[in-house]
């Protein structure tokens, strides 16, 4: 399949679909709402676990999972860079700060800064919680056909809700071909985003006011379509999902039973787990 | 820009939960007047284009010395599509930038909030310099957008501080302190997105006049597009 993204660290959304569309794995083959509810386990799981070892359990369990959907790790690793981008430039405003134990000391324009083992302990905690989270996500998508993801979001959705998410999955292919368009077309005459936005502010101005002006076009003559088509309000769904296997709802257990014995723990029995 | 890169297990389960429901109620409430208004097929494509055209810019990172920052288009979005539809248009985006770890799935909530924050000042604060205060174009674009942008920075550190980041052993005192310098730079940033902002204003101004609301103009096929108060029709 050829790739067309903005850059190999951003997730693109047409790769993402297509593995899911033509995956064949036992993640792939998995009910939707069970890889909905384990990623809502996962949220939560790293919102309550506190030990950085546990945390570490959850991520290789999720990387786990990843594999087992027959999904290319090298991937994983470059879209992991956005993540970690955003947990690195948060942890610079806390790591210096953080009491503790100073690792390494050092002065910036006279004035004596350090990075203590707590704000490293803080900011690998981050980190790890957010490599969780993003591996579960991606794998769920990943490996989720988008029928049935129309059928989960039509189901925990509002109506509009759901057609606004539904029908913007849909245009998100058109429109990041464009913008990605655009894009190589400044590349290739030696144009750069830095100074495109210091110096060129009119060029941007282009790019995106073009794009919602040519999406303002084509949503109008889709709407003219839909009405067309008999659009009532909501999007018909072609393709029932079967409740989840008896292997599903075990899943589902262990993640109640994880979260409740990590709720516990943390908030009744601090010894339980040693945090 | 003025978005939370916070990650999932930033905040503690308790200020998820705060808030996941604040911004399930300024959801409800905006969903409301959709309802109220009986949404056409024509409100919910846009606000569905508009949704792939956020998400599309939220993914162009620009390089800059302190780090890639992004368009955020939230304050634009506002003055297209108003704060009622622009508020389910940040939800939306905000779910689909969790998906591939922009933000945190738990920090739906948090960054719909400052979301819905940047549309209503910027749709609000775009009408008046236009229509009351008869600015300019690009002036009434930046102006509020640069405003919207700042109110929704210090949004994010007022939710970053009452939050705190769990298993941090700083006070609220030193994290305010801490974000303070996050807001600053998101403010800059803010500043150069108003910019931007007021050119793609005047551009659209000129090209499609009634997608702002502001006059009438003709369509490739040759007929006029009708004005309507407010771009699109705003709840």
């Amino acid at each position: 399949m050829a790739r067309r993204s903005y850059s190999t660290h951003i997730p693109d959304f047409r790769y993402i679909t297509y593995f899911a569309e033509s995956g064949n794995s036992i993640v792939h083959s998995m009910n939707p709402w069970t890889k909905a509810a384990l990623l809502f386990f996962v949220v939560a799981l790293v919102s309550v676990v506190m030990d950085l070892y546990w945390l570490l359990v959850i991520l290789a369990l999720t990387v786990t999972f990843y594999m087992a959907g027959k999904l290319p790790l090298k991937l994983l690793i470059g879209w992991y860079t956005l993540p970690v981008f955003f947990v690195l430039s948060l942890s610079v405003l806390f790591i210096f700060t953080e009491p503790g134990t100073s690792l390494l000391r050092t002065e910036i324009v006279g004035v004596p800064i350090a990075i203590t083992d707590r704000g490293v302990l803080l900011m690998l905690k981050l980190l790890v919680r957010a490599l969780a989270v993003v591996t579960i996500s991606i794998s769920l998508f990943m490996t989720t056909k988008y029928s049935h993801i129309a059928v989960v979001v039509s189901r925990i959705m509002p109506g509009t809700l759901a057609n606004i998410f539904l029908l913007s999955y849909r245009f998100m292919f058109e429109t990041s071909d464009e913008v990605s368009d655009v894009l190589d077309a400044m590349r290739s005459r030696s144009g750069g985003l830095a100074r495109g936005m210091l110096r060129q502010s009119k060029m941007f101005a282009g790019i995106f006011g073009l794009a919602f002006v040519h999406a303002f076009d084509r949503a109008e003559r889709i709407a003219k379509a839909m009405e067309a088509r008999g659009y009532t309000g909501e999007f018909p769904m072609t393709e029932p999902l079967p409740m989840p296997s008896a292997g599903g709802y075990a899943l589902v257990a262990v993640g109640v039973l994880s979260l409740a014995i990590a709720a516990y723990s943390r908030y009744f029995d601090k010894g339980l787990f040693g945090w | 820009m003025a978005h939370i890169h916070l990650e999932d297990g930033a905040f503690s389960p308790l200020w998820l939960l705060v808030w996941s429901l604040i911004a399930a109620g300024l959801i409800a409430a905006a969903l409301f007047v959709n309802r109220k208004e009986k949404i056409p097929p024509r409100k919910i494509a846009i606000a569905a284009m508009c949704v792939s055209v956020g998400f599309a810019a939220f993914m162009v990172e620009v390089p800059t010395p302190v780090g890639p920052v992004h368009m955020n288009l939230t304050p634009l979005i506002g003055m297209l599509v108003g704060p009622s539809l622009g508020s389910l248009v940040a939800l939306v985006i905000n779910i689909f930038s969790a998906a591939i770890g922009h933000g945190g799935w738990g920090m739906i909530g948090a960054n719909t909030i400052v979301n819905i924050a940047e549309i209503v000042v910027g749709c609000y604060a775009f009408r008046l310099f236009r229509l009351r205060l008869r600015a300019g174009t690009f002036g009434s674009g930046f102006w509020a957008t640069t405003i919207a942008l700042t109110v929704g920075a210090l949004a994010v550190v007022m939710i970053v501080a009452v939050s705190e980041i769990q298993g941090s052993q700083l006070s609220r005192e030193e994290t305010l302190t801490n974000t303070l310098i996050l807001a600053v730079v998101n403010i800059a940033a803010g500043v150069v997105e108003g910019i931007v902002t007021g050119y793609v204003v005047s551009f659209i101004a000129k090209v499609r006049p009634d997608m702002l609301g502001t006059g009438r103009s003709p369509s490739p096929g040759g007929t006029a597009h009708s004005a309507s108060p407010g771009g699109i029709g705003h709840g």
